[in-house]
């Protein structure tokens, strides 16, 4: 069994005689940080929570016409509201007027309360990339979280996947919740007809519905329905946009129960389920199987959230999977609840929950034969 | 930026201190024997010599007493305690006036500390006590004139001493160092200044030593830059290594903190002018593995000069929290916290010590009487609850604050 290699500094001689050139990877294949305390993991600083100290996003998506808008300026009213920065496609949407627009810079408006709003020019990640770098400048009003509308014809996957790639971003962002607005009214309609309107729900952390004082009780309960088939994402109503701060910028709880709909909730070919892992799985076998999913089904990979258990690991670590996009993964302090089981949702396009939990297990096997 | 700039911090209290919020750099809590968590701080200039809060509730810090300095042309600036006793540095504005040296105090009643010793540093060619380290209850070490010495240069009037106190009565000085060529009758040649403007001089000013390696001074040694002694013989401390990065940096080496687990020194600068004129002061990481040979990794970010530059302001960097190896203080090796005067509190996570991220800060607003319009962030210490103080130099007092990162 190869010996983990000593590191250059350890409590029983810190500073030791000189530093060692000795190869960084340890017994299990994974490589071990440089350098790091005690707090520091294979991946960073432990972090309590899994934003840990970057800034909150929350993405609001929804049909044309479903209220996203009216969902935001509402939560901008309230005192949770404060010190938020708002991005959207164009100022119009949201409201902003020409007076407004002629006394601010090119870039962003002022809203008062420590608010602004950003328009994206060129693209998102430039405009994230350049309001972070006015607030660091102080050029901005110090804001502690993000707010972004999507336009409503978006697909939100490559959104998601942004503050995932992007070395900027990824390390100074945080994509708490991506937040659904789905009209009472017309959402049956929509997501019956249009594809991006199906795939707004079936990536949804929560889900709003709004205008339900215009839908009666049946077009209601349908249109429930409709979106269980797509999500197993929590549902709320709001009217004229007004809905409880916490359901849009808290962190949605990761999988805390297992989504069986037993075979028969297919609604175009999406599904969704959860993975249990009783044991702790070694970084590199999970790492793997992802990989290979990513590689053979990559686009079929809608989104893929959870929290697993890492042989090695003294906390839980975050998951966070779009497509091929692969979140940096975050090893919190500790477990969210009692709980400490692996479990991990996944958001899939025409690839059961069957298929999946088979190549877990096939590869868990394989990793665990060792020759002796 | 009138307003307060707040990231991952909460805010818990701000206390003026009662017309006398000027704080210098000693800033040390005691658990007074009745429960009482004390914070004890020592005032930046005349007329106070020191303050006592109570901050058992870090949500309402409570005055509970106050010193005046014997006399207007000294300083205190610096201070310990460790369990009931407080060790206060004096330092004097010229040369060869009194008192100048340390006073230890009895502070087991908090509200009536009662001098039980003074330390007398005074001389012709000294100003007493700049800084000083007390964490182990036996050894002062600090950064002091003497009678005795008699620099090349009179900026480089105080060297490293290292006084024993395990008698507390009766203290003595049981070994010194100083940067070889700063002592007349030195057979080395004395250093070479700093250009003009950026001549502060060739002393100590910070000298940690920590319990997993009590054989080791880490000293900040201003124009001298990082110095790091074996004091396994305390009567003969030698040197191991120096950096010096003056010039073309400006100079003023400030603290050395070293992480012992990683190997890694962190290392604070001090901004000693105001509008930039020493642009950047910076906290520097420092790979220290080989002992012999540290080496610079990175520097900790900031907004530029721009954001914090005010013309009679500081904006750069001071002091660190020093994982000061005491029962009720917080100890990291992955977080650096650290000031910057008009920068205010800034937080770092070095896990990546070759990327250090910023992770948190605490601007306040400006104190209302602040002589240059501008807060200047001073010093901080963070206890084992993980509270953390944070100090104005001039005006603003204490403020509490929680991490949240």
């Amino acid at each position: 069994m190869p010996e983990r290699s000593p590191t250059p500094a350890s409590p029983s001689q810190p500073f030791g005689p000189g530093p060692t050139f000795s190869p960084l990877k340890g017994g299990d294949g994974t490589f071990q940080p440089l350098f790091g305390g005690a707090g520091t993991s294979l991946f960073g600083r432990r972090q309590r929570r899994p934003r840990g100290a970057r800034l909150p996003v929350t993405v609001v998506t929804g049909f044309l016409g479903s209220g996203k808008t009216t969902l935001i300026r509402a939560f901008l009213q309230k005192p949770e509201g404060a010190n938020t920065a708002i991005v959207v496609n164009e100022y119009g949407e949201i409201g902003i007027d020409d007076a407004l627009l002629r006394a601010s810079s090119d870039a962003t408006v002022l809203l008062g309360n420590g608010c602004l709003c950003c328009e994206v020019r060129s693209d998102l990640q430039e405009t994230l990339r350049a309001l972070f770098i006015e607030r660091g400048r102080g050029a901005v009003p110090s804001f502690e979280r993000v707010v972004i509308e999507t336009s409503g014809l978006a697909d939100p996957g490559p959104v998601l996947q942004t503050f995932g790639t992007d070395r900027a971003l990824a390390g100074e962002f945080h994509l708490t919740a991506l937040v659904t607005v789905v009209d009472a009214v017309t959402g049956t309609g929509n997501l019956a007809r249009m594809p991006e309107a199906r795939k707004q729900v079936a990536l949804a952390d929560r889900i709003v519905l709004s205008k339900t004082d215009l839908a009666d009780a049946d077009r209601r309960d349908r249109l429930l329905a409709d979106i269980a088939a797509l999500s197993a994402a929590p549902v709320a109503s709001a009217v004229d946009g007004d809905i409880a701060p916490a359901f849009l910028l808290d962190d949605p709880p990761i999988a805390t129960r297992p989504i069986d709909r037993g075979g028969h909730a297919h609604t175009h070919g999406i599904d969704t389920f959860s993975l249990i892992f009783p044991e702790p799985l070694p970084w590199p076998a999970f790492q793997q199987t992802m990989a290979l999913l990513a590689a053979l089904r990559g686009p079929d990979l809608l989104r893929v959230k959870g929290l697993v258990a890492l042989a090695g690991c003294q906390g839980p670590v975050v998951i966070h999977q779009v497509q091929h996009v692969a979140h940096p993964p975050v090893e919190l302090v500790d477990w969210p609840d009692a709980d400490r089981r692996s479990r991990l949702v996944f958001v899939t396009r025409n690839l059961p929950r069957a298929a999946v939990e088979q190549l877990f297990t096939a590869v868990g096997e394989i990793a665990s034969l060792r020759s002796q | 930026m009138a307003d307060t700039a707040i990231w991952n911090f909460k805010q818990l209290a701000h206390h003026e201190l009662d017309g006398f919020g000027g704080i210098g750099e000693g800033m040390s809590i005691q658990i007074a024997k009745d429960g009482r968590r004390i914070l004890w701080l020592a005032h930046e200039s005349a007329p106070k010599n020191f303050t006592a809060v109570d901050v058992s509730d870090p949500r309402a810090p409570k005055l509970v007493a106050r010193r005046d300095l014997p006399q207007t042309h000294m300083r205190s600036n610096s201070l310990e305690t460790v369990g009931d006793l407080m060790a206060v540095a004096y330092q004097t504005t010229q040369k060869g006036l009194q008192p100048a040296g340390f006073e230890l105090f009895d502070i087991s009643v908090p509200e009536n500390p009662r001098s039980i010793a003074f330390f007398d540093c005074s001389g012709p060619t000294s100003r007493g006590v700049h800084q000083l380290w007390f964490a182990d209850g036996e050894y002062i070490h600090m950064s002091s004139g003497a009678p005795d010495f008699t620099p090349t240069h009179p900026k480089d009037d105080q060297f490293y001493r290292i006084i024993d106190v395990k008698n507390p009565t009766k203290p003595v000085e049981v070994g010194r160092w100083w940067l070889p060529g700063t002592r007349e009758g030195d057979s080395a040649p004395p250093p070479k200044r700093h250009p003009e403007g950026a001549d502060t001089g060739f002393r100590p000013h910070n000298t940690n030593v920590y319990p997993e390696r009590p054989d080791r001074a880490y000293l900040g040694y201003i124009d001298g830059g990082l110095v790091t002694l074996d004091i396994a013989d305390k009567a003969h401390p030698k040197m191991i290594a120096r950096w010096d990065y003056h010039p073309p940096y400006h100079g003023f080496t400030h603290t050395v903190v070293p992480m012992f687990s990683s190997g890694i020194y962190v290392v604070s600068d001090e901004c000693v002018r105001p509008e930039g004129g020493d642009w950047p002061k910076l906290v520097w990481i420092v790979d220290g593995r080989a002992e012999d040979n540290p080496v610079p990794i990175a520097t900790c970010p900031l907004p530029p000069l721009e954001t914090y530059m005010r013309p009679q302001a500081r904006y750069g960097a001071h002091n660190l929290w020093e994982n000061i190896p005491k029962p009720n203080g917080w100890k990291s090796e992955d977080i650096v916290l650290a000031t910057y005067f008009n920068g205010g509190l800034r937080a770092y996570d070095i896990s990546n010590p070759y990327q250090p991220k910023e992770v948190g800060y605490f601007v306040p607003a400006p104190p209302a009487r602040a002589p240059s319009g501008a807060i200047q962030i001073n010093d901080v210490f963070v206890d084992e609850r993980a509270i953390v103080y944070t100090v104005d130099r001039h005006v603003g007092g204490l403020y509490t604050l929680e991490m949240d990162f």
